[in-house]
């Protein structure tokens, strides 16, 4: 493995972005952040520029209003980038799922890289993610199952 | 060419040419004659410079020549004291007429055996007074032909402007060559004479009002002098610059040196007489450049410079110090507050001579390299800033920093000229900042209790500088908000001759710093200090302390080059700013907000406007240089 | 000078960004640490920048990214300065220098934030400025010197007789260090309302460049710290090091606090000590 790909999977710099969840899955993202199980042991940072951020976190369903923006931050992020969609809601739509303004799962606007189900996602489940993530990100991921 | 006839040249060539543009209606054969004076005044101040000092007095006639137009300019003072109501123009006017009268044919005390004295000191001003100078002219050619076609002026006052402009070159280089103090406040006053009539040139209300006002405040200088010449006089039976400068200090003596030194306040806008030159700003750009920033209120420092040997080590020359430090820290913070361009200019130029002047009344070898120094490089870049300005001005028409905003992408070189011109300023490795880099060297090198308070001053000063100077140096190079298309930047060639050949002066002087402080500052403290700054391997070295100039200026060819190809070779997407994701795809710069309404970013600059109060600072620095200049006589009369 | 202390002190010049880097990594586990966490692993900020570099290039403007080199050059410049024993207002004024580009980068972008914080980072410079400019003229009127060689010549440790430069100086390592309660213009993190201030519209390789170029400032003016016990250059080592520390503890005790209280703050301690100091001295004799 060269220095760069190593250096790619050992800094992961996240932009984290609520689509417009009960912010239940966000206080969990948040909590992966605190001393309790400190995701910066892993490189990872809060980075909140999405001109500097690897990783996209999302949480909450896509709707009408924030595609738009949820784009754009995805078109700011240079590449290599990744996305998770953090909680059920930014997976599929969860509970909010076929409501008249709400377009569905993240996926529905940008690509998504890593699903979490759950309601609200363990912080626990976020590192798994982001070290499936990272896996996928050297190549090494398991493939999708049908 | 000996000296002689260059100096007829200098003082006689200008005034012929200003009566030419007056009576000439041709802009052709004016632009004809004005270029051509320009490169005239350039070779022969530069033939000048080469040749060794002289003194000796013209023909008779000459002397009687001057006491006539003397009586005529104050008689004509007089007269404008009476049109425009001002009994303070009126009143100053006559203190100058009677007591001159007097003097000239009661006590006779007039008659001084060498009347021009010509010496390293003179031959740095001429440099800087006809090489900016001219180029100016030039710029102006082109600068009141765009500015009549603004105001759509029917009949052209061009002529009116060129005699006052040409022939204020004239009357600093007849000031700069003069030994008597007679010639001297002649020459002096026939620049206040110029500073009024250009200032007042557009006629409107403001500029009439702003003009008597410098008109006033240059007249109180003049009187100045007239009592400087009695206490001359007085103490050592002449006005002979060189017998006063030679002569055993006695108090009367002293006193005349104080009240040389409330003239050369006036006139370089120190405290408490700077409101004046903030209110030139309404002239015409080219007077800006020439009058108030390059050439005239450098006669101030230049009478600074000429006295400071015989004032050395008094209360007084510290008194200067001090009145030069609380302007230059003032107006460094005053400039913060101010949005319209030349105002900023303006309270830089008040600050950097103040700065300037501080190590004149510092008066060690030290300092007075570090005036030198200063005088030289602020006068090069300060006139460039202003021709800039000037540009900017009348193209883009608006003298507001706000509708300056992205210049660099609307007028890419225009643009460039100023940022250079602005980095000159206050950055490493160009020549204003080596000056400073001295002037801070010599603060720290006089005795503690003057030392210290004026330190303070001088980093709080310099701190300001770099903020007022780099704040709207980036505010040039914001992208511009629309997709509007680039300016079509067709400079007419009086612009171009008159800018890029003082951009390029002033990267040639700053590169060659070590050489113009060996040839030109050196000769001049050598005469003044019996000292010598010396250069090695190109550096300047003050003996404790040294600047690399050449090992600076490679190292920032090397940062440019090198940011060069990697930006080249890396490349990059453009990316539009992060707006939280409301980007508004399409439209530069623009975001959605509640609503669905569009908006587009606006950016202001910087003015600290809560924190600095113009008017109250300003009250402040007038009465703080009341109490300066009643200290200055303070410490002459006890 | 020989051709060997030429290559010493232009390696250590040029080594800068490296011992800024290395002390980066420690800045963030000893955070960590006084957090009750694991922390990243030492070489973290390497991985960072190597990470950033080799992002695909984004630029905000063509301009930016000369300018954001010409932040790490001339912060290099500056440290080439030190290493190379020449006069510390000089280095002071190539940093400003570098100072400029970045904020002029910033501005450079028309972007809320990045606009933001340039106008913080001129403040910043502003309130530090003066204080090391006065540090500096405190250091000559004790050496007789404004150059590191100087300093060096002099003999005695400075922080026996100008202490109160010292601590003068602890606030501007704050203020530039971007440590709370003085990172008003950027910091290592995201802040909510500036995001990432001067440094927001960088991305990338330019990232990089400025992230290196901040590297080689705090080792640089690390290097100035410890001239104040120049004999020993452990000690001097020891003082930077300790005052490195102290940034940490700061950061970590104080809440990001507002751009009037840094100016007010660091030029009245600052002003005030060293004026107290030198008065002092006077009065002692030694100057």
């Amino acid at each position: 493995m060269s220095i760069v790909q190593k250096s790619q999977l050992k800094s992961l710099w996240v932009l984290h972005f609520d689509c417009g969840s009960c912010n239940g899955c966000d206080i969990e993202v948040l909590a992966a952040l605190t001393p309790k199980f400190d995701v910066e042991r892993f490189g990872i940072v809060n980075i909140g520029d999405p001109k500097q951020a690897d990783v996209l976190v999302v949480t909450g369903p896509a709707n009408r209003r924030n595609q738009r923006v949820l784009r754009n931050l995805y078109e700011q992020m240079p590449e290599p980038k990744l996305v998770i969609a953090v909680g059920t809601c930014a997976s599929t739509g969860g509970v909010f799922y076929n409501c008249p303004n709400v377009l569905g799962g993240v996926d529905k606007v940008i690509p998504v890289d890593v699903y979490i189900p759950g309601c609200a996602v363990r912080p626990e489940q976020i590192i798994d993610a982001v070290v499936l993530a990272l896996d996928k990100l050297a190549g090494k991921a398991p493939k999708e199952e049908e | 060419m000996n000296p002689e006839t260059l100096i007829a040249v200098n003082v006689g060539l200008p005034a012929v040419v200003a009566l030419a543009s007056l009576v000439l209606n041709d802009k052709r054969m004016r632009t004809g004659i004005v270029s051509l004076t320009s490169l005239v005044l350039i070779v022969s101040s530069i033939l000048l410079y080469l040749g060794g000092g002289v003194e000796f007095s013209p023909a008779p006639v000459i002397g009687t020549v001057v006491l006539a137009l003397d009586f005529a300019l104050l008689g004509y003072f007089l007269y404008v004291g009476y049109r425009s109501r001002s009994p303070l123009v009126l009143g100053l006017a006559l203190l100058q007429l009677v007591p001159v009268a007097y003097f000239e044919f009661v006590l006779k005390g007039a008659h001084v055996e060498n009347v021009i004295a010509v010496d390293g000191l003179s031959t740095l001003l001429t440099l800087i007074i006809n090489i900016v100078g001219s180029v100016v002219c030039i710029y102006a050619l082109s600068y009141m032909e765009e500015h009549e076609h603004h105001l759509h002026l029917e009949r052209s006052r061009q002529g009116r402007f060129f005699f006052y402009l040409v022939l204020l070159l004239g009357a600093m280089n007849g000031l700069v060559y003069s030994n008597s103090l007679y010639w001297l406040y002649f020459f002096w006053e026939v620049t206040t004479l110029c500073c009024f009539e250009l200032i007042r040139h557009d006629g409107t209300e403001e500029a009439e009002a702003n003009a008597v006002t410098a008109l006033w405040m240059g007249l109180v200088g003049g009187v100045g002098f007239v009592a400087a010449m009695f206490a001359g006089y007085g103490a050592v039976h002449s006005i002979a610059l060189t017998d006063l400068m030679a002569a055993q200090g006695s108090q009367l003596l002293l006193a005349g040196f104080a009240l040389m030194a409330l003239a050369a306040f006036t006139k370089s806008a120190q405290f408490p007489f700077h409101s004046w030159l903030l209110g030139a700003m309404v002239a015409p750009t080219p007077v800006s450049a020439l009058l108030h920033s390059s050439t005239m209120v450098n006669a101030g420092v230049y009478m600074l410079l000429r006295i400071a040997p015989a004032i050395k080590g008094t209360p007084l020359s510290y008194v200067i110090a001090l009145g030069g430090a609380v302007t230059f820290v003032v107006t460094s913070f005053l400039a913060i507050r101010q949005s319209v361009s030349k105002r900023v200019l303006a309270y830089s130029t008040i600050g950097n001579l103040g700065l300037i002047i501080l190590c004149i009344g510092l008066n060690t070898g030290l300092s007075y390299t570090a005036a030198l120094t200063l005088l030289f490089f602020h006068s090069v870049a300060k006139g460039l800033l202003f021709m800039g300005a000037g540009v900017v001005e009348n193209k883009v028409g608006s003298r507001n920093i706000e509708d300056w905003e992205g210049l660099l992408g609307r007028m890419p070189l225009t643009g460039m000229v100023m940022i250079i011109g602005m980095v000159s300023m206050f950055l490493p490795p160009f020549g204003m900042l080596i000056g400073k880099w001295v002037a801070v060297d010599a603060v720290a090198s006089t005795p503690l209790i003057i030392g210290l308070p004026l330190v303070v001053m001088v980093v709080l000063g310099s701190a300001a500088t770099t903020f007022y100077y780099a704040k709207w140096l980036g505010f040039l190079t914001i992208l511009p908000n629309s997709l509007e298309k680039r300016k079509d930047e067709n400079l007419e060639t009086p612009y171009r001759v008159s800018l890029y050949g003082l951009l390029g002066l002033n990267i040639l002087v700053s590169v060659g710093a070590a050489l113009v402080v060996d040839d030109v500052v050196n000769p001049i403290l050598a005469a003044a200090y019996q000292q010598a700054v010396t250069t090695p391997g190109y550096s300047i070295d003050l003996g404790f302390t040294a600047f690399p100039v050449w090992p600076l200026w490679a190292a920032l060819l090397a940062v440019i080059l090198i940011g060069s190809t990697v930006a080249r070779s890396k490349g990059g997407a453009l990316s539009p700013p992060y707006l939280g994701g409301e980007n508004v795809a399409g439209k530069p710069v623009t975001f959605m907000t509640t609503a669905d309404s569009e908006v587009a970013v606006e950016v202001s600059g910087v003015y600290l406007a809560p924190q600095i109060d113009e008017a109250s600072i300003d009250r402040l620095a007038v009465g703080a240089g009341i109490l300066i200049m009643a200290l200055m006589f303070l410490v002459v009369i006890t | 000078m020989d051709a060997a202390s030429t290559l010493i002190s232009l390696g250590l010049a040029l080594a800068t960004p490296l011992m800024g880097g290395v002390l980066a990594g420690f800045d963030r586990k000893l955070t960590a640490r006084m957090q009750e966490r694991v922390g990243p692993p030492l070489l973290q900020p390497f991985y960072d920048v190597i990470k950033l570099w080799a992002k695909k290039p984004m630029i905000a403007s063509s301009l930016q990214p000369v300018l954001a080199f010409g932040y790490l050059g001339f912060a290099l410049v500056a440290a080439g300065m030190v290493t190379f024993r020449q006069d510390l207002l000089l280095v002071l004024f190539v940093t400003a220098l570098a100072d400029v580009c970045l904020t002029v980068a910033a501005l450079n972008a028309k972007s809320p934030y990045s606009y933001l914080g340039a106008r913080r980072e001129f403040l910043s410079m502003l309130s530090y400025e003066p204080v090391m400019l006065l540090a500096y003229v405190s250091v000559f009127l004790v050496t007789g010197s404004f150059t590191v060689q100087g300093v060096l010549d002099y003999g005695k440790p400075l922080l026996l007789v100008i202490p109160a430069a010292l601590v003068a100086l602890q606030l501007v390592l704050v203020v530039e260090m971007k440590k709370s309660p003085f990172d008003v213009s950027g910091s290592g993190h995201a802040h909510q309302e500036l995001v990432r201030g001067v440094y927001t519209e960088l991305s990338g390789y330019t990232m990089a460049l400025v992230e290196v170029g901040h590297w080689a400032k705090v080792a640089t003016t690390l290097m100035i710290l410890s001239l104040f016990w120049a004999p020993n250059p452990l000690i001097g080592a020891a003082v930077a090091l300790a005052m490195f520390f102290v940034s940490l503890v700061v950061d970590n005790s104080y809440p990001r606090l507002t751009w009037q209280r840094m100016l007010r703050t660091t030029w009245a301690f600052g002003f005030a000590l060293i004026l107290l100091n030198l008065a002092a001295l006077a009065l002692g004799g030694v100057i």
